[in-house]
């Protein structure tokens, strides 16, 4: 038991190499027929980082051989991304990307803080959190849409104000 | 008009005299530097209504002080949440960060603010006395000396891989593969685009730094209550001036660094293209390389805080060169000035500093006069700015997330790079969970696709002969630093190793 725990768990550390391998293959696919002016650069740096990754691999095969390693992902997940909340502001920061094309930057950003943080504060401080992300969203739209004039996404709030704003002038 | 003691003591006086524009503006400067995806460039454009109704010096002032503001405010957040204002601020939380989290952000502020101060006003100073000569090194740059002055930045790759060797080197090869996205500068061909037309262009480095360090960041210090440690936070329960008094003084007693460091800002800086990031990158390196403790660089080294905040604003005073004597804008913020002032029926070159002498030298005037303003408006705020570290983490977190990722959306205006931001984040998780630096990575997207573009002018003036990387006295010589830089630490450690094994026998 003790054993098993001192290994070093390497299946997280090879997502990253793995993933640099995928994509490094999909690249030269893209760039196999161009011109050498697109190859060359391309070309270098691909197969050092490929190489990089052959030896990263190498290294841990042997030390799983050895018997110093695990094929775990403890490093990467753990019980400790579901009690921290991890994993739940994961899909709700996914949620406020997708939602705020159509939500507006005012609104989405309120229901994504008030949601994330009541969620990380286990449903503690439910009045506070509410008035911070009040706070906060009215504020950046203050600043970055009315100030900056920065074209942030739209929706129902913004349009509103604009409304309101444009026949108070 | 002749340019003697009493025109530049006038010239003090009359611009010391905007301090009505200048104050507000670093406050204007210091945000829009701190928020990622907001610029001194974004800010002048959104307000180019504003500036160009202004007059041309109240104008000048506002753009030099906005400029000035928002590079020393971009390390605000590189030093405090880990989360560089902008990219050339990148490698400020490699040592400001580790020190806000041993409890030493006040102190790590106070450093930034004194070396910002210092080496924007000294390299201010020089490229007053020494324009014309700086004026040329953009001549002498080609893209073989480019590709050492980036080989240079990527070097540090190598020195964030010390301690461990291999995942440093994938995670900057990584990056540098991500930086090859989009299309090829010579037949536009698309390459590893995924099919996204919005990566056409490259990579864009705002969702790429909002989200390997600011979203990741996020996403770590939930496992925590507060990102300051616990003896930190004992110390930071002691609130003074201390702390401020404490960095002011050891950053002022490392002037010769700052000397150096700006100084390599200030030259590239005047290199049209190159630009801040480049600069604090190879600052950082140069310091760690000549250090006599390089072992420390990493770990929350106050050395490693101030190479590249007073390399990032030598940048500042070297861009606006090649403006005022070529007429050539050495970066975004300084073309934008050229329109506006273009506008004003400033004409730029040489004669300018004969027409318009008070214009021409005006500009470094009100850059030196903003810097000793800003150190006197912002030093003694670092007392309360550190203060944000104590914010619980389930609160800080979550506003993270929201407005550096909406960030991301100001450049280009796109949400795709949101969505980019976040598989950035999601990208900069995994590396830091599995003991790979987001540094590295950062360096590999910001610098690859530079390196890539000089390396290919330089072929193709070559007809494809590699020697040309070889052909010029300069970038040999810059080659015989590269590889001095590289080798020195190595003979270095083993000359100390020895010594201190000689010491103990």
């Amino acid at each position: 038991m003790n054993e098993t725990k001192q290994k070093r768990s390497i299946g997280g550390e090879l997502v990253l190499p793995v993933a640099g391998v995928l994509f490094t293959l999909y690249y030269f696919s893209t760039i196999i027929d161009s011109p050498w002016t697109a190859q060359v650069s391309a070309f270098f740096i691909g197969t050092i980082l490929l190489c990089l990754c052959v030896a990263l691999f190498i290294k841990n095969g042997m030390a799983l051989a050895r018997g110093d390693a695990a094929m775990t992902f403890h490093t990467l997940f753990s019980r400790l991304d579901i009690s921290s909340g991890r994993l739940a502001l994961l899909m709700i920061t996914i949620g406020y990307a997708i939602l705020i094309a159509w939500g507006g930057f005012t609104i989405t950003t309120f229901v994504f803080l008030f949601l994330a943080m009541t969620v990380l504060n286990k449903g503690n401080s439910k009045g506070f959190i509410a008035l911070l992300s009040a706070g906060l969203s009215l504020g950046g739209y203050l600043l970055f849409i009315l100030a900056f004039e920065t074209r942030f996404p739209r929706g129902p709030f913004e349009t509103f104000m604009e409304l309101v704003l444009s026949n108070g002038s | 008009m002749e340019v003697d003691f009493a025109f530049f003591a006038e010239l003090l006086v009359h611009t010391l005299s905007f301090w009505w524009v200048i104050i507000p503006t670093i406050f204007l400067g210091l945000l829009v530097g701190a928020i990622p995806g907001f610029s001194a460039a974004n800010t002048i454009i959104i307000l180019l209504p504003l500036t160009l109704a202004m007059e041309v010096e109240i104008g000048l002032v506002f753009m030099i002080a906005l400029y000035c503001a928002s590079r020393m405010g971009a390390g605000i957040p590189a030093i405090l949440v880990n989360i560089p204002g902008t990219a050339g601020a990148a490698a400020t939380p490699l040592d400001g960060y580790p020190m806000t989290k041993q409890g030493r952000g006040q102190q790590a502020l106070a450093m930034s603010f004194v070396a910002s101060t210092l080496g924007g006003l000294l390299t201010t100073l020089i490229a007053l006395a020494a324009m014309p000569i700086l004026a040329e090194v953009g001549y002498y740059m080609h893209s073989v000396e480019m590709i050492v002055v980036m080989l240079f930045g990527i070097s540090l790759i190598a020195t964030i891989a010390a301690k461990d060797t291999l995942k440093g080197l994938i995670a900057g090869f990584l990056g540098l593969m991500i930086g090859s996205i989009g299309s090829d500068v010579v037949y536009a061909t698309p390459r590893g685009t995924m099919g996204f037309l919005e990566l056409y262009d490259g990579v864009p480095l705002i969702p790429a730094l909002v989200g390997l360090f600011a979203v990741s960041e996020a996403f770590i210090i939930i496992e925590k209550s507060s990102i300051v440690t616990d003896e930190g936070r004992a110390n930071m329960q002691r609130p003074g001036w201390g702390a401020t008094l404490e960095g002011t003084f050891f950053a002022l007693s490392r002037w010769w660094h700052i000397t150096w460091n700006s100084l390599i800002g200030l030259i590239i800086g005047v290199i049209p293209g190159a630009g801040a990031s480049i600069a604090s990158f190879v600052a950082y390196q140069q310091s760690r390389t000549f250090s006599k403790t390089p072992e420390l660089y990493g770990t929350g080294h106050p050395e490693g805080l101030i190479a590249p905040e007073a390399a990032n604003n030598g940048v500042t005073s070297g861009t606006l060169i090649p403006l005022l004597i070529l007429g050539i804008p050495g970066g975004a913020t300084a073309a934008i000035m050229l329109v506006v002032l273009q506008y004003h029926g400033v004409n730029f070159g040489p004669s300018l500093f004969f027409d318009q002498p008070e214009l021409a030298y005006g500009v470094f005037m009100a850059m030196a006069v903003t810097y000793a303003l800003m150190i006197l408006t912002i030093l003694p705020l670092s007392r309360y700015m550190s203060r944000v570290t104590l914010a619980r983490t389930v609160y800080m977190a979550p506003i993270i997330i929201a407005f550096t990722l909406v960030g991301s959306f100001v450049p280009r205006e796109y949400l795709f790079d949101l969505y980019l931001g976040l598989a950035f984040g999601v990208i900069g998780y995994i590396a830091r969970k599995t003991g790979y630096h987001v540094a590295a990575i950062l360096i590999g997207v910001i610098l690859g696709p530079l390196l890539e573009t000089y390396f290919l002018r330089a072929l193709k003036k070559s007809d494809g002969d590699l020697m040309v990387l070889f052909s010029s006295d300069l970038g040999n010589t810059l080659w015989a630093f590269l590889a001095a830089s590289i080798v020195f630490p190595i003979v270095l450690d083993r000359y100390r190793r020895r010594k201190s094994r000689s010491s103990a026998a």
